[in-house]
């Protein structure tokens, strides 16, 4: 009886534990330290020259970055994004928000210094494909710290 | 002389079919994965793409970390298990749309085109050829497409635990709004 008793325990617990984990949710950016704070310039530098190094400490990680906005870009309702200047004509850190985040980003003008929060998920564009050659550090999940 | 000009600037324009490099950083690629047992799908909304108007070509680029799924866990399984991501960390495509002249960028319409070109996943090129339709809109082209790919022709590995839930068919949908950069 009392082994019975264990073993219905073991098994609603290991089934309790499958379930949260099943269910864990997405890294909470907000309730997140950051693991390092960049300034634009530096977060490309990083990538750029050494992406596999860069991906391996950073990639999924929540970071900050702050820099000038180069521009917004609300071409896609689904993610808005906002443009930071990081390397000249073809350097850059796009950072994208949530939907609900649209309007903190409507009062951001270009040229205005942000900083900002998100979870950093690698190095976009190729310098193999001709016509995508500019390219971005890319951040997701992104919310404005300042 | 000054005629001559006329003429050919005249020609330019009839013959012009709104050439030039048409790009986007903000397509969208999913895919869906249908069992009995379970229905997987995810989106990447930072999809980076650019075709040249004139000779057709066109080009994709794609952080495969930047897929977002609904359940956290999946995400995590897509990316360590699946795709190794880290250390494969792009999807490229690069090919050409095969019947570019029949497609009048500067006439408001749809247009159907068949795509052809190399798709890297996982560091494995393959072929691929899907019909797409470009949609011109007052000098904006919406490209789509969805075509079916078999992980295991990139060297994704799908443990037999979990092959009643991962199909064989991956559906990928591609929805991009280009815009004319230059």
């Amino acid at each position: 009886m009392k082994k019975t008793l264990i073993i219905l325990i073991a098994i609603l617990a290991v089934g309790f534990i499958g379930y949260k984990m099943y269910n864990k949710p997405h890294t909470d950016v907000q309730a997140t330290e950051v693991l390092k704070s960049f300034s634009a310039e530096e977060l490309f530098t990083v990538f750029d020259l050494g992406e596999a190094q860069a991906m391996a400490q950073f990639a999924d990680q929540v970071i900050g970055v702050n820099g000038v906005v180069y521009q917004k870009d609300f071409g896609n309702e689904l993610e808005p994004q906002i443009v930071l200047e990081a390397n000249g004509d073809n350097g850059y850190i796009r950072c994208g928000f949530k939907p609900e985040e649209k309007s903190k980003l409507e009062k951001i003008k270009e040229g205005q210094s942000v900083k900002v929060k998100g979870l950093c998920k690698g190095i976009n564009g190729s310098e193999e494909l001709d016509l995508l050659a500019d390219i971005d550090v890319v951040m997701s999940n992104c919310i404005i710290i300042e | 002389m000054i005629l001559v000009g006329f003429a050919a600037l005249a020609l330019f324009a009839f013959t012009n079919h709104g050439g030039g490099v048409y790009k986007t950083n903000t397509g969208n690629v999913s895919f869906f994965s249908h069992t009995n047992v379970e229905d997987i799908s995810a989106i990447n909304h930072k999809v980076k793409t650019a075709f040249d108007a004139s000779s057709g070509k066109i080009q994709f680029s794609v952080l495969v970390k930047d897929f977002e799924f609904a359940k956290a866990l999946m995400q995590e399984h897509f990316n360590e298990n699946y795709m190794e991501s880290t250390k494969f960390p792009k999807a490229t495509f690069n090919g050409m749309i095969e019947n570019v002249e029949a497609i009048d960028f500067s006439t408001n319409g749809n247009y159907t085109a068949n795509v052809m070109g190399e798709l890297t996943i996982k560091g494995v090129t393959k072929e691929v050829s899907t019909t797409s339709t470009f949609k011109v809109n007052n000098g904006t082209v919406n490209g789509m497409t969805k075509f079916i790919l078999n992980p295991e022709d990139y060297n994704i590995e799908i443990p037999k635990v979990v092959s009643n839930k991962i199909s064989r068919e991956i559906e990928i949908t591609v929805d991009a709004d280009y815009t004319h950069s230059h």
